[in-house]
């Protein structure tokens, strides 16, 4: 680790986020008139780029709430008169949509579980030891980002199906298949970016630790874990989203076992050869969105440090 | 530190922590690059798979193949075009919205991150639906603004790949915003104010003293990047209708997909894949190169 | 790193060199209880197809104590995937399948569906199906599968455009594109003639009735013959409705056969090309009650181009664990009963003479499709590479390039014999 690395590593993780407050205040008296000028425009500029970004977002839930006839309109106007419900009610009605649902949920939390657990000890072990080929694993990590995932499907097929000769509930048309892959595909990331916090973790600690005779496993869960605890939760996001969002292994490896389907393919059944349901295409979209977002802005304050974090260390 | 029997210790706990992912990587992400190495070598078929037709070892020929097409060519260059413009494209609308986020006040940072945060949020395949409608060009409120009733964006070569492009930018720069937002945050007043002390322009803080310490930052946001963005899938496949017309809208990624795993020729598809990720890794380790000249150690 | 690569050396060895093979795919056991998994096709109009099929499962479960039928709406565009995934992993496959005939070879190639000649020839309703239709289903003698229905496509025009500009529908192939011109040029709100870049069946008409043809076939090995000049004449006969005053690329290059059929029935269209099946769709659409169909024109008049001999078939996949009850399903389904009422739900012409007979008896408006079938069918190359150069998009990409991508006739042309070619000889 050089200097300038272990100057800027402790991560002021609180007051990096939405709600701490800004430097730009503290300026010299004489220029506060013009700053203020200036932090005018700035935040006008910010709020039109924010409604910018937000506008498909924003479209998305109107179109779901605009009855049918509005929607496939010449005319599109961005606003309801008339809101309707109906495009939710025929996204909700579909066939096993709970079942769905409760797929998605299970494959997620199980992905991101595993991994955080798989991840924490990793990242541990290459931030806080020294150990010959740790570089190599590190640039490992990165390479294995690389390969498409798509050109990936046909070896992974095949060995799913293997796995399932021996252990069904981990083979195809089986819900464990997709815990799997997604599990291996959100693990490099977890790791590259997990190890950001555990670096953040003073070193006195540990040492300090060691002389009060605290074994390594012993500083690893009582004292470590929790600490990080802040960062699981923020590289957990990455991982819920990478799973939760998948639809190219969902259809791949669910071949035909309609109940182990996830909520992406749920979707598809409103993109039809003749005309697209797009309400209900909208209402489903708002759906699959809404619960990642929630997520996302809970441990918004915790990710900001940890993207941050994970490149430091 | 020093090699000796502390560090040899410390080998054994590693390779007990790393036990648990290196499993995971090995059986379920190395084991298959290996597959897809051995595919490419190979002409494997739906036949050979099904086990209908003997295996017959091809060697290299794949790649020639691939290589002595010019489709291939001409969709490389496409390739490296679009992921270059959404590298740039969300680099410089991610960090300049950064800078702008440290200036303002919580309350607009506030709405800005909840949109970027949405735009992240949002799955791949309903961000491409999404945007689809809105440049629909019978029912979309873009053409409706613009009057341009009846056009189709999807339809000429380059309004399908700026589509897109745009589509691709913004999914992608919330990552960079929030990453180079946190690491701006995280540089030292005391540092700032020395500058500012010294008489310092703010275009010189920039460059001079913000802009290095933000350099080993920069360079993962960029390689990031350019792993996500060369290897675009869902967003040309969705948006595009598999490509385009006549397929002139096809990256790698997708071309690989249509060429070769729909029409079941797997080891061609598999020499594409490695194709790609020779290619990024070449990107990267220019990247990787510069970082460790630049005195950065991973 | 020199260490790494040695490991990996040592792997490549001991792992042995070879990618996986499957097994055999039968897997001997026919259980007669537990779930039947049926796959059919999405489609326009899927409702109605939903309820005859719900009929039909309802009547089997009834027949069949302790069995369940679970039936999917797999995508027309993502079947290739969809069933090599169902190949490749016989235990998750489902036990009875529609699909296409011009995707037979490729699928029996990949010894994905089971012979039922001895199953066809031992029922009672086998020996009225339609001898040119069973052979639709037959790969070197053996039957693959049991047409359900024959798929022909004929001229759809709108009576109400025609009659107000004072026009008759074309009698010969030539009078096409003029005819659709002048409707273009008098109201351009409308598409002259609703095709596409995607439309393979729409344009094969164009070659065939041009005396032009796909491939030419030798012995075993078949040769492309797309760039003879009978066959460019076609195309370009063809794709010189893919123009601004006729169906403009911009709306219409990236169409296949539904969407092409879409703007008909969205009243954009004056005239489209569809298939018997579509004529529901479009009697339940704004072009309902004034439109009418002739059998899509030769080169003669009075003479009918050539029209591709579509249809579905329904199959038993091998590697079923319910081979008995996977084939009695599709007997039921693509019997005489069953196919009335698909008939009566989506209009599908049957494929059993006696059934098929009936219906045309009772409606003329079956008789463009009857006259057409009369006329002579034609098909695409009965071989395995076929189902790859389908994968491949290479003719629509033919199409498209002469229609928006800026190449001719004879360099879209050669490049598709090329694909074709090598497709041929792998």
């Amino acid at each position: 680790m050089t200097v300038r690395a272990a100057a800027t590593r402790a991560v002021p993780s609180g007051r990096a986020g939405l709600g701490s407050k800004a430097r730009s205040g503290r300026a010299r008296p004489g220029r506060v008139g013009n700053r203020r000028v200036g932090r005018g425009v700035a935040e006008l500029v910010t709020v039109v780029v924010a409604g910018v970004v937000a506008f498909p977002l924003f479209w998305m839930v109107l179109t779901a709430i605009k009855p049918q006839d509005e929607v496939i309109s010449a005319d599109p106007v961005p606003w309801t008169l008339r809101p309707s419900l109906d495009s939710f009610v025929r996204a909700l009605t579909v066939q096993n949509l709970g079942r769905y649902f409760l797929n998605s949920v299970v494959v997620a939390l199980a992905v991101v579980a595993l991994s955080m657990l798989v991840a924490f000890l990793a990242a541990a072990a290459l931030t806080r030891l020294r150990f010959r080929g740790r570089t190599t694993m590190l640039i490992m990590l990165l390479v294995v980002q690389m390969v498409p995932v798509e050109a990936l499907t046909v070896p992974l097929f095949f060995l799913m199906r293997s796995v399932g000769e021996s252990v069904p509930a981990f083979g195809l048309n089986h819900l464990g298949s997709l815990v799997l892959v997604h599990l291996a595909f959100s693990l490099p990331f977890a790791i590259w970016m997990l190890r950001g916090f555990v670096a953040a973790v003073p070193v006195e600690l540990e040492e300090a630790a060691a002389i009060d005779g605290a074994s390594r496993s012993t500083f690893l869960w009582r004292i470590l874990f929790p600490l990080v605890a802040p960062g699981l939760v923020a590289t957990s996001v990455l991982s819920f989203i990478h799973a939760w969002n998948d639809f190219l292994f969902a259809k791949t490896f669910i071949i035909s076992a309609a109940q182990n389907q996830t909520l992406p393919l749920a979707l598809q059944v409103f993109v039809k050869p003749d005309q697209n349901d797009w309400g209900a295409i909208m209402a489903g979209s708002t759906l699959m969105t809404i619960p990642v977002l929630i997520f996302f802005v809970l441990v918004q304050r915790r990710l900001v440090s940890g993207l941050a974090g994970s490149v430091k260390g | 530190m020093t090699a000796g029997p502390a560090t040899r210790g410390q080998g054994r706990a590693a390779l007990a922590y790393l036990a648990p992912a290196l499993l995971v990587l090995v059986a379920l992400l190395g084991y298959p690059v290996y597959q897809l190495v051995v595919i490419s070598l190979f002409d494997y078929g739906q036949e050979q798979v099904s086990g209908g037709a003997p295996l017959t070892f091809l060697g290299l020929a794949n790649y020639g193949t691939l290589l002595g097409s010019a489709k291939f060519w001409s969709v490389l260059g496409h390739t490296v075009g679009f992921a270059a413009v959404c590298v740039v494209g969300s680099l410089v609308l991610g960090a300049a919205l950064a800078v702008l986020a440290t200036r303002v006040r919580p309350w607009a940072r506030g709405c800005l991150f909840l949109a970027a945060l949405g735009a992240w949020a949002t799955p791949a395949v309903a961000g491409s639906t999404i945007w689809l409608f809105l440049f629909d060009a019978n029912f979309g409120l873009v053409n409706s603004l613009l009057g341009l009733d009846g056009f189709s964006w999807t339809y000429g070569k380059w309004t399908a790949f700026g589509l897109v492009a745009a589509e691709v930018v913004w999914c992608s720069f919330p990552f960079v915003m929030i990453t180079l937002f946190a690491g701006i945050r995280a540089i030292p007043p005391e540092v700032l104010e020395a500058a500012a002390l010294d008489g310092a322009s703010g275009w010189r803080t920039a460059t001079s003293v913000v802009l290095p310490l933000l350099r080993p930052l920069l360079i993962v946001v960029t390689i990031q990047s350019i792993i996500w963005d060369f290897k675009v899938f869902t967003q040309v496949y969705v948006m595009t209708g598999g490509g385009g017309i006549a397929g002139r809208n096809l990256v790698l990624n997708v071309y690989a997909y249509q060429e070769a795993f729909a029409a079941s020729e797997y080891g061609l598809g598999s020499a594409i894949g490695v194709v790609m990720t020779l290619i990024l890794l070449a990107v990267t380790g220019f990247y990787l190169r510069a970082l460790r000249r630049s005195g950065e150690v991973l | 790193m020199r260490k790494w690569l040695a490991c990996l050396a040592a792997l490549v060895v001991t792992a042995g060199c070879a990618p996986v093979q499957s097994g055999p795919q039968q897997s001997g056991s026919d259980e007669t209880t537990g779930q039947l998994r049926v796959w059919l096709f999405d489609e326009v109009n899927r409702t109605a197809k939903e309820k005859v099929i719900q009929e039909a499962v309802a009547e089997f479960q009834g027949k069949h104590a302790g069995v369940t039928v679970d039936v999917q709406y797999i995508q027309v565009s993502s079947r290739a995937e969809r069933f090599k995934a169902a190949f490749s992993d016989p235990a998750s496959a489902p036990d009875v399948a529609e699909f296409g005939n011009t995707d037979l070879a490729g699928y029996v190639a990949a010894g994905g569906f089971a012979d039922l000649t001895a199953d066809v020839a031992g029922w009672a309703e086998g020996k009225d199906l339609l001898p040119a239709v069973l052979d639709t289903a037959k790969v070197g003698g053996k039957v693959h599968g049991v047409p359900w229905y024959v798929g022909v496509r004929a001229l759809y025009y709108r009576t109400d455009v025609f009659a107000e500009l004072g026009l008759q529908p074309p009698s010969t192939l030539d009078e096409i594109a003029p005819l659709a011109r002048r409707v273009r040029a008098a109201k351009p709100e409308l598409i002259g003639i609703s095709v596409g870049g995607k439309y393979v069946y729409g344009a094969l008409p164009f070659v065939w009735a041009n005396g032009g043809d796909v491939a030419t076939r030798e012995g075993d090995k078949y040769t492309s013959a797309i760039d003879s000049p009978q066959a460019k004449a076609g195309i370009a006969q063809y794709t010189e409705l893919l123009r601004d005053d006729i169906c403009p690329p911009a709306q219409c290059a990236g169409n296949g056969g539904d969407a092409s059929v879409e703007n008909f029935r969205g009243g954009k269209a004056a005239m489209t090309i569809g298939g018997d099946f579509n004529r529901k769709s479009v009697d339940a659409s704004a072009a309902a009650g004034k439109y009418g169909v002739v059998p899509l024109p030769g080169k003669q008049p009075g003479s009918v181009a050539p029209a591709f001999s579509g249809g579905n078939l329904l199959g038993v996949l091998s590697g079923t664990k319910r081979r008995t009850l996977a084939t009695q399903f599709t007997q039921l389904l693509a019997g005489k009963q069953y196919q009335r009422k698909m008939y009566d739900a989506m209009g599908n012409l049957p494929t059993f003479a006696d059934v098929q007979r009936a219906v045309a008896d009772a409606d003329p408006f079956l008789k463009p499709f009857t006259t057409t079938l009369e006329a002579g069918t034609r098909f695409v190359p009965v071989t395995p590479s076929w189902a790859k150069i389908d994968a491949q998009a290479v003719l629509p990409t033919m199409l498209q390039e002469i229609s928006g991508g800026g190449k001719d006739v004879d360099a879209a042309t050669k490049t598709a014999a090329a694909a074709m070619n090598a497709a041929f000889s792998s």
